[in-house]
């Protein structure tokens, strides 16, 4: 009955929740698997997850899972023949996916020149006008002077939108409202290219205002087949990154979404494109729509396309490269209900989403019907400051979207991370928000509602009933509370009335 | 039983009554009823409203993280000793604000320099971690008194990087 194995073994060329994910993948496929680890990550989940793991560096990501020398001896040593590269890192590094295919390991993603092409932003832009396909203005050049970027601002007109030419991820942009932002825009664009892709061209694009951010999944066979899997939404962002995703998108007809499937398929076929890939586009409030780019690699997101579609995107990806036809076709498929991805991040939303490291002293994961859980980390272990804050991804899936928001909230408050700062709190309070009910969810979404969120201490209720869990647990367990009065209470430091931090055992009032 | 904790940085005191099957609980002005009971070593459950919330506590050093609702907290308790708080050392009080890195990272660039004034949220220091450029900014206006580290220094968590004279107190 065991289907013969597509591939001897898959190396993953990743970390966190994105390696579990694809472990998981290769397992269900009966495919063994190799992690790869820096020293910052030997106690991670995906080193304990995989069958096998090898160390390749130090916690520097340039000295590790940005080396590729040291992967493919990683592979070599193991005897992988395939590489699958997660998203980050060297997922749409093009000269990595030339090194495997000289060095004969199969690359779990698209060939090295559709890659090249869609990487390269500006190029792609290039191609996409050629195709007819609708791209948002902009200046093309990537190196140009300080004088040039002003003289084409000037053109597009302000605000313009400083990005990476081998962008993604958030990183590497910036807004100029004026001539006076641009400068600092472009130079603080250009530093975090650099450190993040290692290049530090940058372009120009009018920046269209408050928009909605909608991708369309694809995937297409090495035969010529290509299908889209339709929309995903992720509107809802902080600092140019996505923070929630969904599907369908509260925003799109059944016109808009086929007129756009259909050129989201037309994009990937003028770029020569093959395997899983995201065409990303701007939908304006006039309901014009944009080309953005071609995302050329498994995304974040993912797993709301999982859910509404029914299909394993990590396990096509692999059946693809392996050679694989696709086996689908577009009238067959549909969306069925509704999904939501809420992201978790080692980040304090309430201080302007700055990072948040250190050890998880309590985790406590959610579970029940509809719900899903992609996390790469576990309780005990220390959020490294070398990586991405992502630390796991929180997706539910439900008949309609109200039920889905509900299924959120209550998922949410489910999910404790004790010991850092998360997004969790802050997400509970999108999904239950009017306007993001009503579907009101473009790119300023957060900006909009939430600028302040947290930051009121005094009328918190949660804080309020945290101080008092406590408190409760402070006052020497249940059943015996000391009524020692005002002035005793305040020299007296509860802690360490405790002992040791212990919680007294079973209470024997009803709740 | 009055507590005193301080709450992410703040001061704050509550009180708890018992009463019947439950507790009053009692913040400023607030005043509310609850059931409250243990159901773990590290989950207290609290009934008010009608609602039932599952509270996370764990503990490390002198800090109590509590999580409600996905919210978490910060709480300590005031150090007896100290006739303030447990940040009783805070040298804000003096009308000294002491920026510190709230995460660790490399300081990749200084926006101001000492004697400078500043407004309130103005950037003072730009500092790159988990590959993200962080703004470090000035919670309140004054005058850049000192500046501690240089561009390309790698910092901890809670190094102080700037100090703010601030205007008003």
């Amino acid at each position: 009955m065991m289907e013969p194995r597509l591939f001897r073994k898959i190396l993953i060329a990743n970390r966190g929740e994105i390696a579990v994910r694809v472990i998981r993948a290769c397992r269900e496929m009966g495919i063994p698997s190799v992690a790869v680890y820096s020293e910052a990550d030997a106690e991670s989940l995906h080193v304990r997850t995989a069958d096998e793991a090898v160390p390749i560096g130090p916690p520097p990501a340039v000295e590790s899972y940005l080396d590729m020398e040291r992967i493919v001896a990683a592979a070599r040593q193991t005897g992988a023949e395939a590489v699958h590269p997660g998203y980050g890192f060297l997922a749409e590094n093009s000269e990595f996916a030339r090194r495997c295919e000289k060095e004969g390991l199969v690359f779990i993603g698209p060939r090295s020149e559709a890659m090249e092409l869609v990487g390269d932003k500006v190029r792609a832009r290039r191609a996409m006008e050629k195709a007819g396909v609708p791209v948002i203005p902009g200046f093309n050049a990537v190196q140009g002077s300080a004088g040039e970027y002003e003289a084409a601002a000037r053109k597009l007109g302000y605000p313009v939108m400083v990005k990476a030419s081998a962008g993604g991820g958030g990183k590497g942009m910036r807004i100029a409202r004026n001539a006076e932002d641009l400068g600092p825009a472009v130079d603080a664009g250009r530093r975090e290219a650099r450190s993040a892709f290692g290049d530090d061209s940058v372009y120009l694009e009018k920046y269209i205002e408050d928009p909605r951010h909608i991708e369309f999944q694809v995937l297409a066979d090495n035969h010529g087949r290509t299908v889209h899997l339709f929309e995903r939404e992720c509107s809802i962002q902080r600092r140019h990154q996505k923070i929630l995703e969904e599907t369908p998108s509260p925003a799109l007809s059944p016109e808009l979404r086929r007129t756009m499937g259909e050129t989201a398929v037309k994009a990937i076929k003028a770029a020569n494109y093959n395997n899983a890939g995201t065409v990303e586009f701007l939908l304006d409030a006039g309901g014009r729509f944009y080309f953005l780019e071609v995302n050329a690699r498994l995304q974040v997101e993912h797993p709301v396309t999982e859910l509404t579609v029914g299909l394993d995107l990590v396990q096509r990806q692999i059946r693809i490269a392996a050679g694989e036809e696709l086996g689908l076709n577009q009238e067959e498929l549909r969306q069925r209900g509704h999904a939501i991805e809420c992201r978790i991040y080692a980040e304090d939303p309430r201080n302007g989403f700055l990072p948040s490291s250190g050890r998880i002293e309590l985790l406590r994961e959610p579970a029940g019907p509809g719900i899903r859980l992609d996390s790469g980390i576990s309780e005990g272990w220390e959020v490294p400051v070398y990586y991405d804050p992502i630390l796991a991804k929180l997706i539910v899936w439900a008949e309609n979207r109200d039920a889905a928001a509900r299924r959120m909230a209550a998922a949410l408050e489910d999910y404790a991370i004790l010991g850092i700062q998360t997004t969790i709190g802050f997400l509970h309070d999108v999904v239950g928000h009017a306007e993001f009910l009503a579907g009101r969810t473009t790119t300023s979404f957060i900006a909009r509602n939430f600028e302040a969120w947290g930051r009121d201490n005094e009328n918190d209720e949660s804080r309020r009933l945290a101080m008092a869990a406590a408190a409760f647990a402070a006052s020497g367990a249940t059943g015996r509370p000391r009524d020692t009065g005002r002035a005793a209470a305040k020299t007296a430091t509860p802690w360490i009335s405790l002992g040791r931090w212990r919680i007294g055992g079973g209470g024997s009032h009803g709740v | 039983m009055e507590f005193e904790f301080i709450v992410d940085g703040f001061p704050a005191r509550i009180g708890l009554e018992k009463k019947g099957d439950g507790f009053v609980i009692r913040e400023g002005e607030s005043v509310f009823e609850a059931g409250i009971r243990t159901v773990a070593p590290d989950e207290i459950a609290v009934l008010a409203g009608g609602r039932r919330r599952r509270i996370f506590l764990a503990r490390r050093g002198d800090s109590i993280f509590v999580s409600v609702d996905g919210r978490t907290y910060t709480l300590e308790t005031p150090r007896p000793d100290s006739g303030r708080s447990a940040s009783g050392d805070d040298p804000s009080i003096e009308g000294i604000l002491r920026v510190k890195a709230p995460m660790p990272g490399k300081v990749i660039k200084i926006a101001v320099a000492e004697g400078e004034d500043v407004r309130k949220n103005q950037t003072l220091v730009i500092v790159e971690a988990m590959k993200m450029e962080n703004e470090i900014k000035s919670a309140a206006a004054g005058v850049v008194k000192k500046i501690h580290v240089a561009v390309g220094d790698l910092v901890d968590s809670q190094k102080p990087l700037v100090e703010v004279e601030t205007k008003t107190l």
